[in-house]
């Protein structure tokens, strides 16, 4: 008998999870309790993170757009990704490539854009932002209803690289439930599978990024203990690498070199690249040229360079973890470039352990994303698997002499906070300027700029007396914000962030509106859909607490909630996104104590079951059978 | 804050770590965000505000330098630079001196291999220090341990140029 899946219109949204590569992108949902990857038409689940912009205005993306590259060269974007949260000067521009890039205009925001076809100007979140789009399209045609997505980046992305990820899934519509780590969501798709526990290296090889991460899994938990990597570098490097050694034999240098001609060449180079996999020398043809002949050594001496930068990534991350390179228990391989013979030989030595790699190293972050969003939009199910992620730069602030004082080191468990205080340096100063950074270098100039703000309104004072106090809060998508405040005078002024690199919010509104402009969405009925969501979210929530901690409830405290909710109750009847808000807000500020006296019960029962545990360790000591405490002991460190 | 009592362990310089990195994985799973992504506002807001607590906690207890500042900072001592600095020996101060002058010639040469011996020798001093700081803190001496703080410090600052030094060698 065969079953049928019936249309239904009221099924619950499926959240889903996004891999948005540099060289391919993909989605996942979990279906049964396991991850699935979403296939197109054509039985193809990998999505080249490719869009070409067409004369007549058309937009293309993935196979049919990589198709075009040699038509359309300069108008097709392939790997947006690598120029995401980057500023118009950035030196990726320099590298080898077919794209025009606009210079960005005196006092504008300081991105990179693309000039294509018919003079249209796109910036790497838009191209992004299209990607997102096929990508919902495709999971829509199949699960009809689609919720929030995680979508994931790599764990060495800073912040404007993530900010821009956020504005590209806004722009596409996409409700972000997280941004994850890719690195993570790999180990979550093996720890899942595998049932393992011990500990594990993480060595992620993608298109344009490296990333490594040592993480801890135990119990269910995935405590990340230290991440490194380079957000510039990848297989596309390999692919460069290749390329230039072609250009090279067949004495095209700089000037000769045409946007077609080296769209084509790197074409020649990726596949000459893949088939170096299992053939000992290939025979690159770029068209009405002479073959190069490229054996294995030579590409393994060409990408020796590459190998060795991502070796200092992982030494350092070893390092940071407190672990010497023979405590893994387990190397996994993630990205298309970990197929390349040399990097497993290579990875086998750093880590003086065979890599695994039965799940598809293309495919295994998109399915841990699917495993994450299906974790977090699924109410109150599985409780017993948790991912505990760091930052991967240190942030700090400048301070005299060009120098960075360090507030959050690397590899922080967020979300996280730290504050610092510092004083003023010239008599009646009025204002600080306070300059963000990112990055482990002492002086300002060699770390990232991440942004410029300045707190004003500060009375005149001699020099230090006044005390700034900023804190830093990284949330847990890895986001960060600031507040400065005046502790003498007790001002306290938002501060807003411009962004050093990257779109603000009028920007991404403007595109948004532009989007919905050209079809599809009407705003008003969007924003009253959510706020419907959020409310009826915030009303299971809210009885599900007073049923469970009934006792904690204070006198006329119950009959308070249970009017605000009511209240909020009747709003999402009506017609006002506004209304529903603010009764959110009122039930908010109902439940406030309560919550917290929630919160207490809730560490009170953590730490009574550590203790739990402690004393079923130290039994387990006493019959010697415990030989992993001592060490783990000493890695920490 | 007591980084010990939010994560539930006596304060001392010589802890179990795996306990400790236990009662912040336990405390983690009670208040992590994504525990509260279906919860109110104000579920979400409070619990946010406790696992950040407990992971500066846990950031402070893993790592002997801001352990050791904890302690003291616990027992009314001052920490901050201008308070320790004063506390190292001249002697120490020159040997300093000259392991950067040494590195710094290792970097302009180009040698990666005494940059990194250099490194092996400094991580070696700096389990002497904190070796210092455990029997210090045991035996209640707290208020003179601000030298072997001090000294960490160096260390840990030192390993860290070490680190960009590396970087810099290798691309």
């Amino acid at each position: 008998m065969t079953l049928f899946e019936i249309f239904d219109p009221k099924a619950a949204p499926r959240p889903i999870g996004i891999d948005l590569g540099t060289t391919n992108s993909l989605v996942a949902y979990v279906s049964n309790e396991r991850p699935v990857a979403v296939a197109d038409c054509d039985q193809q689940v990998l999505v080249p993170s490719v869009v070409t912009y067409l004369p007549s205005g058309d937009v293309v993306v993935g196979r049919r757009a990589a198709g075009l590259a040699a038509e359309y060269p300069r108008d097709t974007i392939a790997s947006a990704k690598r120029f995401m949260g980057r500023g118009a000067d950035d030196e990726e521009t320099a590298r080898l490539g077919p794209y025009e890039f606009v210079s960005p205009e005196a006092g504008g925001e300081n991105v990179i854009r693309f000039r294509v076809a018919g003079g249209r100007v796109v910036t790497p979140v838009e191209v992004s932002a299209e990607i997102l789009r096929t990508l919902k399209a495709q999971a829509e045609d199949e699960l009809r209803h689609v919720g929030g997505a995680v979508i994931t980046v790599p764990a060495y992305f800073d912040d404007a690289q993530r900010q821009a990820t956020k504005d590209a899934a806004r722009l596409a519509g996409l409700e972000v439930l997280r941004l994850l780590n890719e690195p993570t969501a790999a180990a979550l798709a093996y720890g899942l599978e595998k049932n393992r526990s011990g500990t594990f290296a993480v060595y992620d090889l993608g298109g344009g990024t490296f990333d490594v991460t040592v993480l801890v899994l135990d119990s269910g938990v995935f405590q990340v203990r230290s991440t490194g990597g380079d957000s510039q570098l990848g297989g596309d490097d390999m692919d460069r690498a290749i390329a230039e050694e072609i250009l090279r034999a067949l004495g095209f240098d700089r000037a000769r070199q045409t946007p077609l001609l080296v769209r084509m060449v790197l074409d020649e180079a990726r596949k000459a690249k893949h088939a170096l996999t299992e053939a000992e020398s290939v025979e690159a043809e770029v068209s009405g040229q002479a073959p190069v002949v490229i054996t294995r050594a030579r590409f393994d001496e060409l990408i020796q360079p590459l190998l060795n930068r991502t070796g200092v990534a992982c030494r350092r991350a070893l390092r940071d973890a407190g672990l010497a390179p023979g405590k893994i228990d387990g190397v996994i391989l993630v990205g298309g470039a970990t197929r390349v013979p040399a990097v497993r030989r290579y990875v086998a030595e750093v880590f003086q352990k065979e890599p695994l790699a039965d799940i598809d190293p293309d495919q295994v972050v998109a399915l841990g994303a699917a495993v994450q969003a299906d974790l977090l939009a699924g109410e109150g199910r599985s409780d017993d698997v948790l991912l505990l992620d760091v930052i991967p730069l240190s942030l700090g602030i400048e301070v005299g002499g060009g120098v960075v004082d360090r507030i959050l080191p690397r590899n922080s468990t967020i979300p996280s906070a730290a504050r610092s205080t510092y004083t003023t340096q010239e008599d009646r100063q009025t204002g600080f300027q306070i300059h963000v950074l990112q990055g482990e270098r002492e002086m300002v100039a060699d770390n990232r700029s991440l942004a410029h703000f300045t707190l004003h309104g500060i009375p005149p004072m001699p020099a230090g007396m006044a005390r700034l106090e900023v804190t830093f809060r990284v949330d847990a998508d890895g986001l960060l914000h600031v507040h400065a405040k005046e502790l003498t005078t007790g001002i306290e002024q938002t501060v807003s962030v411009k962004p050093s690199y990257g779109l603000d919010d009028a920007s991404v509104e403007r595109m948004l509106v532009d989007a919905l402009d050209h079809g599809e969405n009407d705003l008003g009925k969007r924003q009253m859909a959510e706020a419907c969501v959020e409310a009826r979210r915030i009303l299971r929530a809210t009885a599900k607490a007073l049923a469970g901690d009934s006792d904690l409830l204070e006198e006329g405290e119950r009959a308070r909630i249970e009017r605000a909710c009511e209240q909020l109750e009747k709003t999402t009847n009506g017609n006002s996104a506004a209304a529903i808000r603010s009764q959110i807000e009122a039930l908010d500020n109902a439940t406030k104590a309560f919550a917290g006296r929630r919160m207490n019960r809730a560490i009170a029962l953590a730490i009574e079951g550590t203790r739990v545990e402690v004393v079923e360790e130290r039994v387990k000591h006493a019959k010697g059978a415990a030989e992993a405490g001592p060490e783990l002991a000493r890695s920490v460190d | 804050m007591d980084p010990f009592s939010t994560l539930g362990i006596s304060p001392k310089f010589d802890i179990d770590l795996a306990a400790a990195e236990r009662a912040h994985r336990e405390l983690s799973r009670a208040l992590h965000p994504d525990r509260y992504m279906a919860a109110s506002a104000s579920e979400r807001r409070a619990a946010l505000a406790r696992a950040i607590e407990v992971n500066e906690a846990w950031r402070v207890v893993r790592d002997p330098i801001r352990r050791a500042e904890a302690l003291l900072t616990l027992l009314g001592v001052s920490v901050d630079d201008a308070s320790t600095r004063g506390e190292l020996p001249a002697e120490f101060l020159g040997q300093m001196l000259e392991l950067r002058e040494a590195l710094a010639e290792a970097r302009a040469s180009r040698n990666l291999g005494v940059v990194r011996s250099m490194a092996v020798d400094v991580e070696a001093r700096a389990r002497s220090s904190e070796q210092e700081l455990a029997s210090g803190f045991a035996n209640g001496q707290a208020a003179h341990l601000l030298g072997a703080l001090a000294e960490l410090r160096f260390y840990g600052r030192f390993l860290d140029e070490v680190g960009a030094i590396e970087d810099d060698l290798v691309t």
